[in-house]
Protein backbone atom coordinates (compact mmCIF):
# COMPACT_ATOMS: atom_id res chain seq x y z
CA UNK A 1 0.00 0.00 0.00
CA UNK A 2 1.51 3.09 -1.20
CA UNK A 3 -1.00 5.94 0.28
CA UNK A 4 -3.95 5.04 2.04
CA UNK A 5 -6.58 7.87 0.63
CA UNK A 6 -8.78 10.06 2.79
CA UNK A 7 -12.23 8.58 3.05
CA UNK A 8 -14.46 11.17 3.79
CA UNK A 9 -15.31 14.16 1.69
CA UNK A 10 -12.89 17.44 2.55
CA UNK A 11 -13.55 21.01 2.07
CA UNK A 12 -10.79 20.53 -1.01
CA UNK A 13 -13.04 18.38 -2.51
CA UNK A 14 -16.02 20.89 -2.88
CA UNK A 15 -13.66 22.81 -4.88
CA UNK A 16 -13.17 19.90 -7.59
CA UNK A 17 -16.75 20.48 -8.03
CA UNK A 18 -17.05 23.80 -7.91
CA UNK A 19 -14.80 23.74 -10.85
CA UNK A 20 -16.36 20.65 -12.71
CA UNK A 21 -19.59 22.90 -12.23
CA UNK A 22 -18.34 26.24 -13.38
CA UNK A 23 -16.52 24.02 -16.51
CA UNK A 24 -19.95 23.04 -17.65
CA UNK A 25 -21.58 26.25 -16.79
CA UNK A 26 -18.91 27.84 -19.34
CA UNK A 27 -18.99 25.98 -21.66
CA UNK A 28 -22.88 25.85 -21.72
CA UNK A 29 -22.94 29.54 -22.26
CA UNK A 30 -20.57 29.09 -25.65
CA UNK A 31 -22.33 26.28 -26.55
CA UNK A 32 -25.87 27.14 -25.93
CA UNK A 33 -25.61 30.58 -26.78
CA UNK A 34 -28.55 30.09 -30.24
CA UNK A 35 -28.50 29.54 -33.55
CA UNK A 36 -27.00 31.99 -36.10
CA UNK A 37 -29.43 34.11 -37.88
CA UNK A 38 -31.33 33.46 -41.15
CA UNK A 39 -33.78 30.36 -41.88
CA UNK A 40 -33.35 26.79 -39.57
CA UNK A 41 -31.69 24.41 -41.79
CA UNK A 42 -30.33 20.73 -40.87
CA UNK A 43 -27.12 20.23 -42.41
CA UNK A 44 -25.92 16.35 -42.61
CA UNK A 45 -22.37 15.23 -42.24
CA UNK A 46 -20.52 12.52 -42.83
CA UNK A 47 -16.93 11.84 -41.54
CA UNK A 48 -16.47 15.14 -41.00
CA UNK A 49 -17.70 15.97 -45.22
CA UNK A 50 -20.95 17.81 -45.25
CA UNK A 51 -23.11 15.66 -47.96
CA UNK A 52 -26.76 17.42 -47.09
CA UNK A 53 -28.32 20.60 -46.66
CA UNK A 54 -32.22 21.25 -46.14
CA UNK A 55 -34.88 22.98 -44.66
CA UNK A 56 -36.88 20.57 -41.83
CA UNK A 57 -40.27 21.77 -43.56
CA UNK A 58 -38.73 19.15 -46.36
CA UNK A 59 -39.16 15.84 -44.41
CA UNK A 60 -42.93 16.86 -44.07
CA UNK A 61 -43.05 15.51 -47.48
CA UNK A 62 -40.91 12.36 -46.92
CA UNK A 63 -38.26 11.17 -44.43
CA UNK A 64 -34.39 11.12 -45.77
CA UNK A 65 -32.22 7.80 -45.63
CA UNK A 66 -28.45 8.10 -44.80
CA UNK A 67 -25.60 5.33 -44.97
CA UNK A 68 -22.36 5.30 -44.10
CA UNK A 69 -19.76 3.19 -42.01
CA UNK A 70 -22.05 0.03 -42.52
CA UNK A 71 -24.96 1.80 -41.01
CA UNK A 72 -27.96 3.11 -41.93
CA UNK A 73 -30.45 5.95 -40.47
CA UNK A 74 -33.80 7.46 -41.06
CA UNK A 75 -34.41 11.37 -40.32
CA UNK A 76 -37.78 12.32 -40.34
CA UNK A 77 -39.96 15.59 -39.60
CA UNK A 78 -41.30 15.62 -35.72
CA UNK A 79 -42.57 17.96 -32.94
CA UNK A 80 -40.93 17.56 -29.05
CA UNK A 81 -43.40 15.69 -27.06
CA UNK A 82 -45.78 14.38 -30.01
CA UNK A 83 -45.54 10.54 -31.81
CA UNK A 84 -46.52 12.28 -34.73
CA UNK A 85 -45.71 15.43 -36.80
CA UNK A 86 -49.27 14.50 -38.27
CA UNK A 87 -50.73 14.56 -34.55
CA UNK A 88 -52.01 17.78 -34.12
CA UNK A 89 -54.04 16.97 -30.96
CA UNK A 90 -51.42 19.60 -28.96
CA UNK A 91 -49.98 22.08 -31.27
CA UNK A 92 -48.17 23.60 -28.67
CA UNK A 93 -44.99 21.90 -29.05
CA UNK A 94 -41.56 22.76 -31.15
CA UNK A 95 -41.20 21.54 -34.86
CA UNK A 96 -37.86 19.57 -35.46
CA UNK A 97 -36.31 16.44 -36.55
CA UNK A 98 -35.16 13.45 -35.16
CA UNK A 99 -33.50 9.98 -35.75
CA UNK A 100 -36.88 7.99 -36.39
CA UNK A 101 -35.05 4.62 -36.97
CA UNK A 102 -30.87 3.41 -37.14
CA UNK A 103 -29.71 0.53 -37.06
CA UNK A 104 -26.18 1.23 -35.19
CA UNK A 105 -25.58 -0.70 -32.29
CA UNK A 106 -25.78 1.98 -29.77
CA UNK A 107 -29.01 3.69 -30.91
CA UNK A 108 -27.54 6.61 -28.76
CA UNK A 109 -28.69 8.76 -32.26
CA UNK A 110 -32.63 7.42 -31.80
CA UNK A 111 -32.46 8.09 -28.12
CA UNK A 112 -30.89 12.04 -28.45
CA UNK A 113 -35.49 12.81 -29.46
CA UNK A 114 -36.05 15.81 -31.40
CA UNK A 115 -33.96 19.12 -31.82
CA UNK A 116 -35.67 21.69 -32.64
CA UNK A 117 -33.15 24.78 -32.76
CA UNK A 118 -29.99 26.19 -34.18
CA UNK A 119 -27.03 24.78 -32.79
CA UNK A 120 -28.58 21.16 -31.74
CA UNK A 121 -26.86 17.97 -33.43
CA UNK A 122 -27.75 14.38 -33.51
CA UNK A 123 -24.68 12.78 -33.46
CA UNK A 124 -24.26 8.78 -34.50
CA UNK A 125 -20.73 7.64 -33.63
CA UNK A 126 -21.07 4.36 -34.89
CA UNK A 127 -21.89 5.59 -38.22
CA UNK A 128 -20.29 8.69 -38.01
CA UNK A 129 -22.89 11.00 -38.96
CA UNK A 130 -23.87 14.86 -37.60
CA UNK A 131 -27.01 16.20 -38.42
CA UNK A 132 -26.95 19.62 -37.19
CA UNK A 133 -29.26 22.27 -37.10
CA UNK A 134 -28.35 25.89 -37.92
CA UNK A 135 -30.04 28.93 -38.54
CA UNK A 136 -33.41 29.84 -36.66
CA UNK A 137 -32.66 33.07 -35.15
CA UNK A 138 -34.28 36.55 -36.58
CA UNK A 139 -31.59 38.56 -37.12
CA UNK A 140 -31.91 42.18 -35.10
CA UNK A 141 -32.20 44.43 -38.21
CA UNK A 142 -34.61 41.70 -39.86
CA UNK A 143 -38.01 43.37 -41.42
CA UNK A 144 -40.89 42.19 -39.12
CA UNK A 145 -43.35 42.42 -41.96
CA UNK A 146 -43.95 43.99 -45.34
CA UNK A 147 -47.45 45.84 -45.85
CA UNK A 148 -48.94 46.60 -49.22
CA UNK B 1 9.62 -0.37 -14.47
CA UNK B 2 10.49 -3.97 -13.15
CA UNK B 3 7.27 -5.87 -11.52
CA UNK B 4 7.45 -8.79 -8.92
CA UNK B 5 5.41 -12.01 -9.84
CA UNK B 6 3.10 -10.79 -7.08
CA UNK B 7 2.72 -7.42 -8.77
CA UNK B 8 2.01 -8.96 -12.33
CA UNK B 9 -0.71 -11.08 -10.59
CA UNK B 10 -2.30 -8.23 -8.81
CA UNK B 11 -2.19 -6.24 -11.97
CA UNK B 12 -3.35 -9.03 -14.24
CA UNK B 13 -6.16 -9.43 -11.86
CA UNK B 14 -7.04 -5.83 -11.41
CA UNK B 15 -7.46 -5.71 -15.26
CA UNK B 16 -9.91 -8.53 -15.60
CA UNK B 17 -12.00 -6.85 -12.98
CA UNK B 18 -12.04 -3.73 -15.02
CA UNK B 19 -12.75 -5.38 -17.59
CA UNK B 20 -15.82 -7.07 -16.18
CA UNK B 21 -16.90 -4.10 -14.41
CA UNK B 22 -16.94 -2.69 -18.04
CA UNK B 23 -19.18 -4.76 -19.38
CA UNK B 24 -21.77 -5.26 -15.94
CA UNK B 25 -22.13 -1.78 -16.34
CA UNK B 26 -23.65 -2.28 -19.86
CA UNK B 27 -26.52 -4.08 -17.93
CA UNK B 28 -27.25 -0.01 -16.32
CA UNK B 29 -27.42 2.02 -19.93
CA UNK B 30 -27.64 4.94 -18.24
CA UNK B 31 -27.66 6.26 -21.90
CA UNK B 32 -31.64 5.89 -21.58
CA UNK B 33 -32.09 8.28 -18.73
CA UNK B 34 -29.14 10.84 -20.18
CA UNK B 35 -29.42 10.16 -24.23
CA UNK B 36 -26.16 11.31 -25.04
CA UNK B 37 -23.51 9.54 -26.47
CA UNK B 38 -20.97 8.32 -24.50
CA UNK B 39 -22.43 8.75 -21.26
CA UNK B 40 -21.60 5.90 -18.87
CA UNK B 41 -21.14 5.23 -14.76
CA UNK B 42 -17.65 4.31 -15.29
CA UNK B 43 -17.41 1.64 -12.96
CA UNK B 44 -14.20 0.43 -14.04
CA UNK B 45 -12.77 3.71 -12.54
CA UNK B 46 -13.47 2.26 -9.18
CA UNK B 47 -10.25 -0.13 -10.21
CA UNK B 48 -8.31 2.53 -11.60
CA UNK B 49 -8.65 4.58 -8.10
CA UNK B 50 -7.75 1.58 -6.37
CA UNK B 51 -4.67 0.55 -8.60
CA UNK B 52 -3.55 4.20 -8.53
CA UNK B 53 -3.44 4.63 -4.18
CA UNK B 54 -2.36 0.55 -3.57
CA UNK B 55 -0.23 0.22 -6.11
CA UNK B 56 0.85 3.40 -7.99
CA UNK B 57 0.69 5.40 -10.98
CA UNK B 58 2.70 3.17 -13.13
CA UNK B 59 0.88 0.14 -12.40
CA UNK B 60 -2.75 1.81 -12.45
CA UNK B 61 -1.46 3.30 -16.09
CA UNK B 62 -0.43 -0.60 -17.09
CA UNK B 63 -3.84 -1.58 -15.93
CA UNK B 64 -5.78 0.94 -17.66
CA UNK B 65 -4.01 0.53 -21.37
CA UNK B 66 -4.90 -3.73 -20.82
CA UNK B 67 -8.56 -3.02 -19.90
CA UNK B 68 -8.43 -0.34 -23.07
CA UNK B 69 -7.07 -2.88 -25.64
CA UNK B 70 -8.49 -5.62 -24.59
CA UNK B 71 -11.50 -4.44 -24.40
CA UNK B 72 -11.70 -2.96 -27.57
CA UNK B 73 -10.02 -6.12 -29.08
CA UNK B 74 -13.36 -8.34 -27.06
CA UNK B 75 -15.81 -6.13 -28.12
CA UNK B 76 -14.79 -6.38 -31.79
CA UNK B 77 -14.70 -2.59 -32.48
CA UNK B 78 -11.52 -0.90 -32.65
CA UNK B 79 -13.07 2.65 -33.16
CA UNK B 80 -13.74 2.74 -29.50
CA UNK B 81 -10.16 2.36 -28.74
CA UNK B 82 -9.36 5.87 -29.23
CA UNK B 83 -12.34 6.66 -27.04
CA UNK B 84 -11.05 4.70 -24.36
CA UNK B 85 -7.93 5.52 -25.25
CA UNK B 86 -7.93 9.06 -24.76
CA UNK B 87 -10.65 8.79 -21.91
CA UNK B 88 -8.79 6.80 -19.56
CA UNK B 89 -5.72 8.57 -20.32
CA UNK B 90 -6.75 12.36 -19.15
CA UNK B 91 -8.62 10.67 -16.23
CA UNK B 92 -5.41 8.70 -15.13
CA UNK B 93 -3.27 12.32 -15.88
CA UNK B 94 -5.77 14.50 -13.79
CA UNK B 95 -6.29 11.16 -11.05
CA UNK B 96 -2.98 11.42 -10.57
CA UNK B 97 -2.32 15.05 -9.91
CA UNK B 98 -5.23 15.52 -7.47
CA UNK B 99 -4.38 12.59 -5.64
CA UNK B 100 -0.92 14.32 -4.98
CA UNK B 101 -3.34 17.03 -3.09
CA UNK B 102 -3.08 15.89 0.46
CA UNK B 103 -6.57 18.02 0.82
CA UNK B 104 -8.45 15.93 -1.35
CA UNK B 105 -10.29 12.71 -0.68
CA UNK B 106 -11.49 9.74 -3.11
CA UNK B 107 -14.49 11.98 -3.68
CA UNK B 108 -12.24 14.78 -5.35
CA UNK B 109 -10.02 12.50 -6.84
CA UNK B 110 -12.90 10.51 -8.58
CA UNK B 111 -14.99 13.79 -9.59
CA UNK B 112 -12.08 15.15 -11.13
CA UNK B 113 -11.07 12.16 -13.07
CA UNK B 114 -14.63 11.45 -14.45
CA UNK B 115 -14.68 14.61 -15.80
CA UNK B 116 -11.63 14.74 -17.22
CA UNK B 117 -12.63 11.34 -18.97
CA UNK B 118 -15.53 12.60 -20.69
CA UNK B 119 -13.24 16.09 -21.91
CA UNK B 120 -10.68 13.17 -23.22
CA UNK B 121 -13.87 11.05 -25.00
CA UNK B 122 -15.14 14.38 -26.52
CA UNK B 123 -12.44 15.24 -27.82
CA UNK B 124 -12.27 11.68 -29.24
CA UNK B 125 -15.38 12.51 -30.99
CA UNK B 126 -14.49 15.33 -32.54
CA UNK B 127 -11.55 13.91 -33.81
CA UNK B 128 -13.37 11.06 -34.97
CA UNK B 129 -15.96 13.05 -36.65
CA UNK B 130 -14.12 15.95 -38.01
CA UNK B 131 -16.74 18.00 -36.67
CA UNK B 132 -17.24 19.97 -33.17
CA UNK B 133 -20.53 19.08 -32.85
CA UNK B 134 -20.28 16.89 -30.13
CA UNK B 135 -19.10 19.67 -28.22
CA UNK B 136 -22.55 20.84 -27.51
CA UNK B 137 -22.71 17.63 -25.51
CA UNK B 138 -19.88 18.28 -23.57
CA UNK B 139 -21.62 20.65 -20.52
CA UNK B 140 -24.57 17.78 -19.98
CA UNK B 141 -21.41 15.49 -19.70
CA UNK B 142 -19.61 17.11 -17.28
CA UNK B 143 -22.50 17.53 -15.38
CA UNK B 144 -23.15 13.80 -15.13
CA UNK B 145 -19.58 13.13 -14.06
CA UNK B 146 -20.57 15.02 -10.67
CA UNK B 147 -22.59 12.07 -10.44
CA UNK B 148 -20.53 9.33 -11.49
CA UNK B 149 -17.72 10.93 -10.49
CA UNK B 150 -19.04 10.60 -6.52
CA UNK B 151 -20.57 7.53 -6.93
CA UNK B 152 -17.35 5.46 -7.88
CA UNK B 153 -15.83 8.06 -5.57
CA UNK B 154 -18.63 5.99 -2.76
CA UNK B 155 -17.36 2.60 -4.19
CA UNK B 156 -13.71 3.09 -3.57
CA UNK B 157 -14.13 4.94 -0.23
CA UNK B 158 -16.40 1.42 0.55
CA UNK B 159 -13.39 -0.81 -1.33
CA UNK B 160 -10.87 1.01 1.06
CA UNK B 161 -13.29 0.99 4.30
CA UNK B 162 -13.75 -2.77 3.62
CA UNK B 163 -10.01 -3.71 3.22
CA UNK B 164 -8.72 -1.79 6.22
CA UNK B 165 -11.08 -3.93 8.29
CA UNK B 166 -9.85 -6.75 6.96
CA UNK B 167 -6.22 -6.04 8.53
CA UNK B 168 -5.06 -6.06 4.82
CA UNK B 169 -4.18 -2.72 4.95
CA UNK B 170 -3.27 0.01 6.90
CA UNK B 171 -4.30 3.73 7.05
Amino acid sequence: MRAFPKLRPTAWDGLVVLCVAALALGTALFQWRGGSSGALTAVVSVDGEETDRFAPAELLEAPRIYSANGYTLEVCAAVRGEASPLDHRNSGGEAGIRVSRSDCPTQDCVHTGTITRGGQSIVCLPARIVIRLEGGTVAPDAVDAVLG
Amino acid sequence: MKLTTKQLTLCALLTAMALALSYLENLFPLSLAVPIPGVKLGLANIVTVFALYALGPGEALLILLARCFLGSLFAGNMNALLFSLLGGLCAMGTMILLSRRRGLSLYGVSVGGAAAHNCGQTAAAVLTLGSAAPLYYLPVLLAVSLLTGGLTGLASACLFQGLRRTGLMKG
